[in-house]
């Protein structure tokens, strides 16, 4: 019995378009896979895109206007699946750093002064979920190749993503790194969720956190243990706010058990 | 009245689109729009160190990551005083030599060259064009491979850090890159040959003014601190401001720019016509070949001036690659100073950039990033109004879409995007009146009447301007007094200029256009001298329509035509209403 290939779309709300342009810099192994699907949405790789039923959506960036919103709902209306690939998408991004609405107004007014937009009309950075239903997450800014295609791989054959629930730490001693800690570099890999085969730490640099906070049970632990090693508190959490979108609030709150 | 958008455009990096309106034989309305939502990250970099910075700031493009990465690092380091070994800045020219490869090659032969070959997109062009397809693609991969090498991943890698890199690459590492350069030799002269050979249509073509950085020495380069102009200026990159006086406009989220009063363009098309003279080699030897005053006036040459680059970069990599091998992995450089201000500007593949930081006790207080996008966006508009007008004018409409697509992806802008989602809509007419309403509902007008008394139908617009003052509104000038009304650029209110026009059009034909349009196309401009003469900024002149009236006759005598004197009525009606 010849099976219908699956559809997909691939999709990009406010960002960079990095985890777009990961897909893209796969090439060979994309081959393989559009083989088993029929991609039917992929702005940056082809113009005879069509906006139907889908199997699986790939949605990257973050909700921050209302053009971004109705795209949103409009895909979310078609898929079957859908996949936030990338911190913008799963967390609301860089651009999601004010979370008071009046700081972000604030903000927005100092950039764009007093000039109303006509196009659209701009919204304060949300990742997708604050929206839609979302069935998976991929992490990484952009997301990491080998992740995204074991992860389309599993969507594909119809089973979740397994992504690692430890932190950076793991696959730097997997590659016995030296720890920066001991060098006393602020390095963020304790609390950060793994998937990039600790590139930062690999090039005798601190992991910036870039794949969000990582879901181990453990981070209190993780976390004091910066704190003992004499790293400042506002310093740790600005830095983890700087890739952990909407996040950083409930991030901070669930570290409880922090000696003060 | 026709609307043509394009709304998503296709195979370009980002989200924007172009929507052009006509009405009639005239274009009333062209826009050039970025779909991105605003990311703020001039006010999220506030508060930061700069090495936060450097995390945050490349994330504003993908493709463009290692540019913005370079850029930062110029800034930052000149505002910490901080001052980079002659290996560090080889490599870093290394890493970007690949992001032009990257970006240059993946425009050129991936999204440009399908449009010129007549195919939707690159794998329907490969079934003909394969050897083009495979090495564009080819190519693309080495420029990844190099960026990859460099900065620890294909894109946002952290490797390049302030006054050094976390990882040196190794000598074999390096060797890897400049053998395959030297392989690539060879179709990187075919690149070129064959994108110069390419039938550029004539339309649209205008001169501009190019801006580009300009690099120390007399060699051929993507970074400097100085930025030159093609009418001779120069301007030091501390003054950045002088040449981009950013501007903002409803319909996008892209900040605008212009000099002294004009649009301009920046990208390979203005390096190398900034900069061309001083190539060596085969590129060199290409450049003075092919060539020629178009690709002072034709922003398709683009796709021309990244192929001679293309090789330029190919020719350049393995001699960065020498000279850096003769050097020593330098040990990390520490700041000169926690406080203090800088400007970065580079090349990104599509334009310079500028990263203007001030820094205070080793925290960001300011930050400003102007990206190339953002100034061509202005030219962007002019170059598709300008094609889109003459298309209409010689009764070629059917092109007109096309074109403008073909305009757009020439400057490569930075915008992530799409299919094309090109509507092409008839509307009612007497469309100016509805875009009237809106704009002086916008807020308050000051209506200009232009025009000679003595000329029949051109008179039109003095005689709209007293029946208006006749009804009892007080902002309204007529053109013999302006030498006499009080400093136009201070009164308060949008200009709106009523006038005999000659659109080609019906007698009595009534549209509105921002004055801008008429001012880019030479026809219709030389009618405005006394307007143009008072001392109006461009934002001034961009924020004013024209309402124009198309006249039966401008012969001396005679009085106004019955066309025209029922359009005048109509205009009278719809501003008292």
């Amino acid at each position: 019995m010849k099976k219908d290939k699956l559809k997909i779309g691939i999709y990009e709300l406010t960002g960079c378009a990095g985890d777009a342009l990961l897909i893209l810099d796969c090439e060979e192994e994309l081959l393989n896979i559009f083989q088993a699907a029929d991609i039917q949405s992929f702005l940056m790789a082809k113009s005879d895109n069509i906006d139907g039923e889908l199997d699986i959506a790939l949605v990257e960036g973050s909700v921050s206007s209302e053009r971004d919103l109705k795209e949103l709902q409009d895909i979310r209306k078609r898929a079957k699946v859908l996949v936030a690939i990338g911190i913008c998408a799963g967390l609301g991004g860089l651009q999601a750093a004010f979370l008071d609405p009046k700081e972000w107004e604030e903000n927005r007014k100092k950039v764009y002064g007093q000039v109303e937009m006509t196009h659209t009309k701009p919204l304060q950075s949300k990742p997708i979920d604050a929206y839609v239903k979302v069935d998976y997450y991929l992490p990484g800014c952009p997301i990491g190749k080998e992740q995204f295609l074991s992860t389309l791989t599993r969507v594909l054959a119809g089973h979740p993503p397994e992504l690692h629930r430890f932190p950076v730490c793991v696959e730097c001693k997997w590659k016995e790194n030296d720890c920066l800690l001991n060098r006393n570099i602020l390095c963020l890999g304790p609390l950060t969720a793994a998937g990039c085969a600790a590139i930062c730490p690999s090039h005798n640099l601190p992991c910036v956190g870039c794949w969000g906070p990582a879901e181990e049970a453990n981070r209190t632990a993780e976390y004091q243990l910066l704190l003992e090693k004499g790293f400042d508190r506002e310093m740790i959490l600005r830095k983890m706010a700087n890739f952990s979108g909407t996040r950083i609030a409930d991030f901070a709150a669930r570290l409880k058990g922090e000696k003060k | 009245m026709k609307k043509i958008s394009i709304d998503h455009l296709a195979r370009v990096e980002g989200a924007g689109g172009v929507t052009a309106t006509i009405d009639g034989q005239t274009v009333t309305e062209v826009k050039f729009f970025v779909n991105e939502g605003p990311r703020l990250f001039e006010r999220l970099t506030v508060g930061k160190t700069p090495e936060e910075d450097l995390n945050l700031v490349p994330r504003i493009c993908a493709i463009c990551t290692l540019s913005h990465r370079y850029a930062a690092l110029r800034g930052l380091e000149k505002a910490l005083e901080v001052k980079s070994p002659a290996k560090v800045s080889l490599l870093r020219d290394l890493m970007h030599l690949g992001e032009m490869i990257e970006s240059h090659s993946l425009h050129v032969f991936l999204l440009a060259l399908p449009d010129y070959l007549g195919y939707p997109n690159a794998v329907a062009m490969a079934a003909k064009y394969g050897f083009e397809a495979k090495i564009g693609l080819e190519m693309k991969q080495f420029g990844n491979h190099i960026m990859k090498t460099m900065s620890g991943r294909f894109i946002h890698g952290e490797n390049p850090a302030i006054g050094g890199f976390g990882r040196y690459p190794n000598r074999e590492e390096l060797n890897f890159i400049k053998n395959r350069a030297i392989q690539f030799l060879p179709f990187a002269l075919r690149t070129v040959q064959l994108m110069c050979e390419l039938n550029y249509p004539d339309i649209p073509e205008s001169e501009t003014l190019f801006v580009c950085c300009h690099p120390p020495g007399d060699k051929f380069g993507f970074v400097g601190d100085e930025i030159i102009i093609s009418n001779g200026d120069r301007v030091d990159v501390q003054d950045y401001k002088k040449v981009t006086n950013e501007f903002i406009v409803p319909h996008s989220f892209c900040k605008r720019s212009q000099y002294k009063g004009k649009p301009y363009s920046v990208g390979a098309l203005a390096r190398i016509n900034n900069l061309g003279e001083r190539l060596e080699g085969e590129a060199g030897r290409l450049f003075k070949k092919y060539y020629n005053d178009r690709w002072k006036k034709n922003p398709l040459f683009n796709n021309a001036a990244q192929a001679l680059e293309i090789l330029y970069a190919f020719e350049r990599v393995p001699q960065v690659i020498d000279e850096a091998l003769k050097l020593e992995d330098p040990a990390p450089v520490k700041w000169g100073r926690d406080t203090g201000k800088g400007v970065g500007a580079v090349e990104a593949p599509r334009g310079i950039l500028f990263h203007a930081y001030e820094i205070a006790k080793g925290r960001l207080v300011h930050t400003d990033i102007i990206t190339p996008t953002a100034q061509n966006a202005e030219d962007i508009e002019r170059y598709c109004f300008l094609a889109a007008q003459e298309l209409l004018k010689k009764g070629q409409e059917d092109k007109i879409r096309d074109r403008m697509d073909l305009v757009v992806r020439s400057f490569d802008p930075c915008i992530s995007c799409s299919a094309h989602m090109v509507q092409v809509t008839k509307a009612p007419a007497d469309d100016w009146k509805a875009r009237l309403r809106s704009l002086t509902a916008e807020g308050p007008a000051v209506f200009i009447g232009l025009g000679r008394e003595d000329r029949s139908d051109d008179r039109a617009g003095l005689e709209l301007a007293r029946r208006l003052r006749d009804s009892g509104l007080q902002t309204v000038w007529l053109e013999q007094e302006l030498a006499e009304a009080p400093a136009l650029e201070k009164t308060p209110g949008r200009f709106i200029l009523l006038d005999a026009v000659d659109f080609g059009d019906k007698p009595g034909k009534v549209c509105l256009l921002p004055l801008r349009y008429v001012l880019w196309n030479a026809s219709l401009s030389h009618r405005l001298a006394s307007v143009l003469s008072a001392p109006l900024s461009y934002q001034k002149l961009m924020d004013s329509y024209l309402l124009g009236i198309q006249p039966a006759s401008i012969l001396e005598g005679g009085r106004l035509s019955v066309e025209v004197e029922e359009a005048v009525d109509k205009i009278l009606t719809a501003l008292q209403n």
